[in-house]
């Protein structure tokens, strides 16, 4: 089809570029759903002014808007930690885009250990906030930080157990290799399984995310805005929103990719086939998000305990009683 | 799953220790779903949001915006100043003038309005103004956008005040059956004992005559809308007594003669009859008896209630016209800011006339139309001029302004007015005790005289 060679430096630069512009358009995109999909659930319009259509550029003016506020370090902080803190937390979002495939070849890199690629990044942002949180010399940033270290371990759990499920079920842990084996999505099929492992990893998810009802990190109310109560300006879209967000994406892909079938039709009827996979992606992707938008005004918060209970006491003896059935099931069906 | 309990009516302990069991059963994370539910519906429901520089908001015919002046109709009486809680009104006037309107007449008096202002930074819209105009002066306006960048600004002036006039809605129509506010029907029971019940409610119709034209609209229909509770009770157990009884027709037109006798006479006999006068209110009507119809001369004696409702549904006018064209009666200002027809032929011609026939009307009844034709008829010696305000003329105007609050006070909240309205026509009247001034001018014109 195309009969370009290019270097394989070439191939990188284009692959970083697209990657670094995936990530932010997306991460406004999102932020511009969760203002108008959150506002809808409450029977709210959200934004309609900026940009003239429904409000199209409210996220773009409110980034715009942080880049032009004063980047303030507190006198006590620790300057190159405090510094360095969102692109700690920023940089372990971006690389889990590498290894989700789009499309069949639309993939940065097809690692053999995608999904162990996956969770060992994903964890690396808990040392982001801490650094943040730690060198603020805040006791709000403090106490946020340490309360999201210690929630996205416990929430690491169970993600893991579910991951874990999906590759027992693929007999891979190659992302591409788990999408191929998907006639049926795993959520759909082996029936109650997959989506008990679906249920665990949403709401593994969503707590990551650090989103309500698990946003006991940044608990405005009570501390502020946890581990970014010292940001400003750009250092805090960095840090926060767009974290935030490319969290969001980033699992939104990965939840399509691990139990909704990726790029392969939603049910194994050939005539689907003429859809592309990246709509097919796309749209997995866009209910994913729509998910986490959906549950954030819907649930109350839980409290700091109920959360850790929650986490240790139910979903990952849930997960482990889980990883058992499916084990059985891999071994005699 | 949390219980609506503040919808559930009140339940007793069983229940309650019920639905605590039923809701600590495990539900396996149903009602997580039905939350779920609950906000996917309110995504595809119709948003009702009004954006609001954009669009606007149809407000109730009600609302309180802004304080509206229809500057023809104020006489500068000063009442809603005078009334304000806040003293946020400023009234500035003078006196002009007019040449007599017959020959040989004295000249005429009027007052000219030349400032009247309202200082929104400091009016908390309590509408005690609007309540208190007697001449349909003020009204609520729908309109609120008059924000002004400084607060000085929004002491408004009467040309501001007169624009936004346009924007008072009429008054809302009439209930079906209700009477036409300006129908006379009440002319034969004023003279008869057997409608003293009735009283209290007509003082309320006045009330609502003076009122805004939502309250005009509640003296129109006193049996559907009536304001307050008085109003509400007072004319189903009236009713069957105010039947147009023939007999008592004709007992009509002296009545009011004989009321004003009563009226001048000593004042104790008055002071009894209002204390007496609330508890026989409450009765129900006695039957009419042969001393009720009784001539003018019975009556000096033993003033029934009825005569002194008389006395406090209205003041007597002065005789002299100069009075009568200074302030028109409530009622017929109203028939003319409500739109309606003339109340009658005659009453167009003679300003006398006409608050007579005003004040013998009731809301309570269908007009009759042998009365009206009797009441055209009736020349009018009658010079009873309605006044808007009911005030006790038992009361000396030397007394003591507390004794005067007092008295109006118990008066007002025994004839049904509501707390507010009593307490401020006490107001009134203890000024008008402090300034020594008479607060019924009829009665001390006859006792100078």
């Amino acid at each position: 089809m195309f009969d370009i060679t290019l270097a394989t430096w070439q191939i990188l630069v284009i692959k970083i570029i697209v990657i670094l512009t995936v990530v932010p358009v997306g991460a406004l995109v999102g932020g511009y759903a969760e203002h108008k999909v959150m506002a809808h659930l409450q029977h709210r319009l959200g934004p309609m002014y900026p940009g003239g259509f429904h409000g199209w550029a409210t996220t773009l003016a409110d980034g715009i808007k942080f880049l032009y506020k004063e980047d303030i370090i507190p006198a006590a902080a620790d300057r190159k930690v405090f510094s360095l803190a969102p692109a700690a937390i920023m940089v372990p979002i971006i690389m889990t885009y590498l290894v989700i495939p789009i499309d069949r070849a639309l993939i940065v890199e097809d690692l053999d250990v995608g999904i162990f690629y996956l969770l060992a990044v994903g964890s690396l942002s808990t040392i982001g906030l801490l650094m943040a949180g730690w060198s603020s010399a805040n006791k709000y940033a403090l106490i946020g930080a340490l309360r999201s270290a210690a929630q996205l371990i416990a929430y690491e759990l169970p993600i893991v157990l579910a991951a874990v499920v999906v590759a027992m079920l693929a007999g891979s842990l190659s992302l591409i290799d788990i999408v191929e084996t998907q006639n049926w999505p795993f959520a759909i099929w082996p029936p109650g399984i997959g989506f008990i492992a679906f249920l665990l990893f949403t709401v593994g998810a969503v707590a990551e995310m650090t989103r309500v009802p698990f946003d006991m990190p940044v608990a405005e109310s009570e501390i502020i805005t946890g581990p970014f109560t010292e940001y400003s300006g750009m250092r805090y879209i960095f840090a926060h929103m767009f974290a935030e967000m490319g969290h969001m994406v980033a699992f939104g892909g990965i939840g399509a990719t691990l139990f909704l079938g990726g790029y392969q039709p939603i049910v194994p009827i050939p005539f689907l086939d003429f859809i592309p996979g990246v709509i097919w992606f796309s749209a997995k992707t866009m209910f994913m998000i729509f998910l986490f938008l959906w549950i954030r005004p819907t649930f109350p918060r839980v409290r700091e305990d109920q959360l850790q209970k929650f986490a240790w006491k139910f979903l990952i003896p849930v997960g482990l009683a889980l990883v058992l059935v499916t084990g059985a099931w891999v071994l005699y069906v | 799953m949390a219980v609506d309990e503040h919808r559930a009516p009140r339940t007793t302990e069983s229940d309650d220790a019920r639905r605590l069991v039923k809701a600590r059963r495990p539900g396996f994370g149903i009602g997580l779903l039905k939350g779920m539910a609950v906000t996917l519906k309110h995504l595809f429901k119709h948003n009702t949001v009004i954006q609001y520089p954009d669009e606007k908001q149809d407000l109730s015919s009600r609302t309180r915006g802004v304080i509206a002046l229809k500057e023809e109709n104020c006489t500068v009486c000063m009442l809603c100043a005078r009334e304000c809680p806040d003293w946020c009104i400023y009234i500035d006037s003078h006196k002009e003038t007019l040449a007599p309107k017959r020959e040989g007449g004295r000249p005429r008096k009027r007052n000219i309005l030349d400032r009247f202002a309202i200082d929104y930074a400091l009016c908390m819209y309590c509408g005690i103004c609007v309540e208190v105009c007697p001449y349909d002066a003020l009204f609520w306006s729908r309109e609120f956008e008059y924000a002004e960048y400084d607060i000085r600004e929004l002491t408004h002036e009467k040309e501001k005040l007169s624009d936004w006039m346009a924007s008072v809605l009429p008054p809302p129509a009439l209930e079906e059956g209700a009477e036409y506010p300006g129908s006379p029907t009440r002319a034969p029971e004023v003279a008869d004992g057997a409608a003293a019940p009735v009283k209290p409610v007509q003082a309320e119709a006045s009330d609502a005559a003076a009122g805004t034209p939502e309250r005009r609209g509640a003296q129109a229909a006193p049996l559907g809308t009536g304001g307050r509770p008085a109003d509400a009770g007072a004319p189903k157990e009236a009713k069957p007594d105010v039947g147009p009884v023939p007999g008592r027709q004709a007992e009509a037109a002296p009545a009011p003669e004989g009321a004003e006798p009563a009226a001048a006479e000593a004042p104790p006999v008055q002071e009894e009859e209002q204390q007496a006068a609330p508890s026989q209110e409450q009765a129900p009507g006695p039957e009419p008896t042969a001393e009720d119809h009784a001539g003018p001369g019975g009556r000096t004696e033993t003033a029934s209630p009825e005569v002194l409702g008389i006395q406090m549904g209205a003041e007597p006018a002065s005789p002299s016209p100069r009075e009568s064209t200074e302030t028109p009666s409530p009622e017929v200002l109203g028939i003319q800011m409500g739109g309606g027809p003339a109340p009658s032929p005659g009453a167009g011609e003679d300003a006398v006339g006409a608050p007579e026939e005003a004040e013998t009307r009731t809301p309570q009844e269908g007009p009759d139309p042998e009365e009206v034709a009797r009441l055209q008829e009736t020349p009018g010696p009658n010079v009873e001029v309605p006044n808007e305000e009911p005030k006790p003329t038992a009361l000396d105007p030397t007394e003591d302004p507390k004794e005067v609050y007092e008295a109006v006070l118990s008066d007002q909240l025994a004839k049904g007015s509501s707390p507010e309205v009593a307490e401020a026509r006490a107001k009134v009247a203890r000024v008008k005790a402090e300034r020594g001034i008479a607060r019924n001018p009829g009665v001390a014109t006859k006792e100078d005289s």
